[in-house]
């Protein structure tokens, strides 16, 4: 198993977010993690991350070596002041990877970047800057892939490309946990849906929701 | 009949040994021969500056403990240790004060002691400072407990900087080489006054950590009740 | 753990000279400091070197508060700290790489106070100019090492700068005592029977306490809660 959750546990101050969640998810797997406004789903994501330390209940990662996690949220993470290329560049090393500018220019390519490779990445639409995020995060190819909204206010084409690269991170073997603005239409693409309420997370198959 | 807390019992010994801690230096303890009287407010200031300094001890380790065992227990104490360790550093600087202004007709001088109690008074303020940001109360707690221990670990630091900087004489008195100037009497009458500032700091440290347990719980309780009201339906609150 | 932080110092100084305002704020403020205390002096008198080491501390500190604090904002504009706490490497390779990039921009702005001190405060270098290379290398290691681990604080922007000097300030004391009378004997030959190697010995012990603090306490100071 990818991703298991025992019985977490988080507190804020007094107040309890999650209360006693559990949920394995495996590789190649993809679940949306449904629930309303401040029900605790970017706490949750954040503590598969390891982000955020529970305060009980166990998180078991299986990750093989050199496998890594990608956090991708709806903040771009661009340094404004970098081309988008070196921004990638700067990632790339950060994770441990030596890529080449052509690698790194056919992914570009991929999410349609490419004329845009060496200008500021100030200047990107919110779109586009999502797109070069997302570039950030497949380059690693990352096992376990964290998707916090990463959707909201991008334009119908980089939701396209957004959503076409998701499903195809699962097919490749990656498992996905997908907090999704827009529940509805994306449950289609995945294959459990979890419901945060109250602090406690009920699970069912992807058909009956949708 | 009420029953009397462990904590008013000590209060009332810390305040009634406090209150007799007074006619013992004036009456009891003899006169230094060149100082004069106003070497009587040293009864008063060592054992400020040793509470003082023993609280911010006291911060250190249960700042220790809370990044150990992540109990919010030690972060409360540590606050406490911590209030309670800059007033008595406030005090033992006006208490110095006086006793510099008599003996040495200024105010202020650099002196080892006095400077690193100044420093220390500054260090933690900041740290109070820092305590009253609008963190979550995790990271305050993490926040807090790391510069508790920075803290505390740059005291000797600062200690020996300000013992190295160019400087006046200090009153040795119970320390270092000179030691051993001090008759028996003045012993006696030095451990009665640290005893009970002892128990007058240990009572004031409680009652502010059970202020602080109490605070937190009723935070727990209004979170819990503000709960309950979002969700009527629901049955199993912990 | 030495790696990241290399490409993490090498993308900050190149972010900030090109943002440009973070650093030039830092020289600005600094130098003006070193104006502005020009003026307390009165006609025919002269400054002593301790004044001119003391106010070029000062404004060394001030600097190090907006550079660190300029550091740390980079992480916050569009959300990285999260994804960079992710990397596959120890979180203590944020605090060193910052310390490095702080370092570096510590040593580029005093190349600018120290002429300013000379000039301004009508100073000359007549003392043990020898010890000039140690002393600003050693007392910018602890200066790095402090602000990259108290800088952290600063994350999400809870705390401004006026606080992180507050919290700083008072504990940097110890290296800034040394580092002030160090610096007064550079500027002018210092008295014989004081003992400037232990000033020496504050600065390294300074060094170790900040180094060993960052290295152990820095994950609890800069995580991913906002």
């Amino acid at each position: 198993m990818l991703l298991r959750l025992e019985n977490i546990a988080k507190f804020y101050g007094e107040r309890p977010v999650i209360r006693g969640a559990s949920l394995e998810l495996a590789a190649g797997r993809t679940l949306l993690l449904t629930g309303g406004n401040g029900a605790g789903k970017t706490t949750l994501l954040k503590i598969m991350a390891g982000l955020i330390r529970p305060d009980s209940g166990r998180l078991t990662l299986e990750l093989a070596e050199g496998e890594q996690v990608g956090y991708l949220g709806h903040r771009t993470c661009i340094y404004p002041e970098l081309s988008g290329l070196e921004n990638l560049f700067f990632w790339a090393r950060l994770h441990g990877l030596k890529p080449g500018r052509a690698a790194l220019l056919e992914l570009m390519e991929r999410l349609g970047l490419l004329p845009f490779a060496d200008e500021r990445a100030g200047i990107y639409s919110r779109g586009m800057a999502q797109r070069l995020n997302l570039a950030r995060v497949l380059l690693f190819r990352p096992a376990l892939l964290l998707l916090d909204e990463p959707a909201t206010g991008l334009d119908t084409r980089s939701r396209q490309t957004l959503e076409e690269e998701i499903a195809r991170a699962g097919k490749a073997g990656a498992g996905i946990v997908w907090i999704s603005h827009r529940p509805e239409e994306d449950a289609a693409m995945a294959d459990e849906v979890a419901l945060l309420e109250n602090g406690r997370l009920s699970l069912r198959p992807a058909k009956a929701a949708a | 009949m009420p029953r009397i807390s462990p904590l008013a019992l000590m209060a009332l010994l810390g305040g009634l040994l406090m209150a007799a801690s007074h006619p013992v230096i004036l009456l009891y303890a003899p006169l230094e021969e060149q100082m004069g009287i106003i070497q009587k407010i040293f009864y008063l200031h060592l054992p400020l500056a040793w509470w003082g300094l023993f609280s911010f001890f006291l911060v250190f380790i249960a700042s220790l403990l809370f990044l150990i065992r992540r109990d919010y227990f030690w972060d409360t104490l540590a606050e406490a240790g911590a209030e309670a360790g800059l007033v008595l550093a406030a005090l033992t600087l006006v208490t110095g004060m006086i006793w510099a202004r008599v003996s040495w007709n200024t105010w202020w001088t650099w002196d080892p002691r006095l400077s690193t109690t100044l420093i220390l008074s500054f260090i933690y303020a900041g740290y109070m400072l820092t305590r009253g940001l609008d963190f979550s109360r995790e990271r305050r707690a993490l926040i807090s407990a790391a510069l508790g221990i920075v803290a505390f670990l740059d005291v000797p630091l600062v200690f020996f900087s300000a013992k190295l900087w160019p400087q006046t004489m200090h009153p040795q008195v119970v320390t270092g080489p000179k030691a051993g100037g001090l008759e028996p009497e003045m012993k006696l009458t030095l451990f009665f006054c640290l005893a009970a500032f002892g128990v007058f700091w240990a009572a004031l440290l409680i009652l502010r950590c059970r202020l602080g347990l109490a605070a937190n719980r009723l935070e727990g309780l209004r979170a819990r009740l503000a709960l309950k009201e979002n969700t009527p339906k629901e049955q199993d609150h912990g | 753990m030495i790696r990241p932080a290399l490409i993490l110092a090498r993308k900050d100084l190149t972010l900030l000279c090109l943002r440009g305002n973070g650093l030039s704020q830092a020289l600005l403020l600094g130098l003006l400091l070193i104006f502005i205390f020009s003026l307390a002096r009165g006609l025919a008198e002269l400054f002593s070197a301790q004044t001119a080491a003391t106010v070029f501390w000062v404004s060394t500190l001030f600097c190090q508060v907006l550079i660190f604090n300029a550091l740390y904002a980079l992480e916050e504009d569009n959300g990285q700290r999260q994804v960079l706490l992710l990397i596959p490497a120890p979180v203590q390779s944020i605090w060193l790489g910052k310390a490095l990039a702080g370092l570096a921009l510590l040593l580029a702005a005093q190349a600018v106070f120290v002429p300013a001190v000379l000039i301004f405060l009508d100073q000359g270098l007549e003392g043990r100019t020898e010890w000039a290379p140690g002393l600003l290398i050693l007392a910018d290691l602890g200066l790095a090492a402090a602000g990259s681990l108290l800088g952290a604080i600063a994350q999400g922007r809870a705390a401004k700068e006026s606080l992180l000097s507050l919290i700083l300030f008072p504990l940097l004391l110890p290296l800034l005592l040394a580092a002030i009378r160090l610096g007064a004997g550079i500027l002018s030959e210092p008295p014989a029977q004081e003992d400037l190697a232990s000033w020496f010995r504050i600065l390294i012990g300074f060094d170790c306490l900040f180094a060993a603090a960052g290295l152990v306490l820095f994950p609890f100071i800069y995580n991913a809660q906002e």
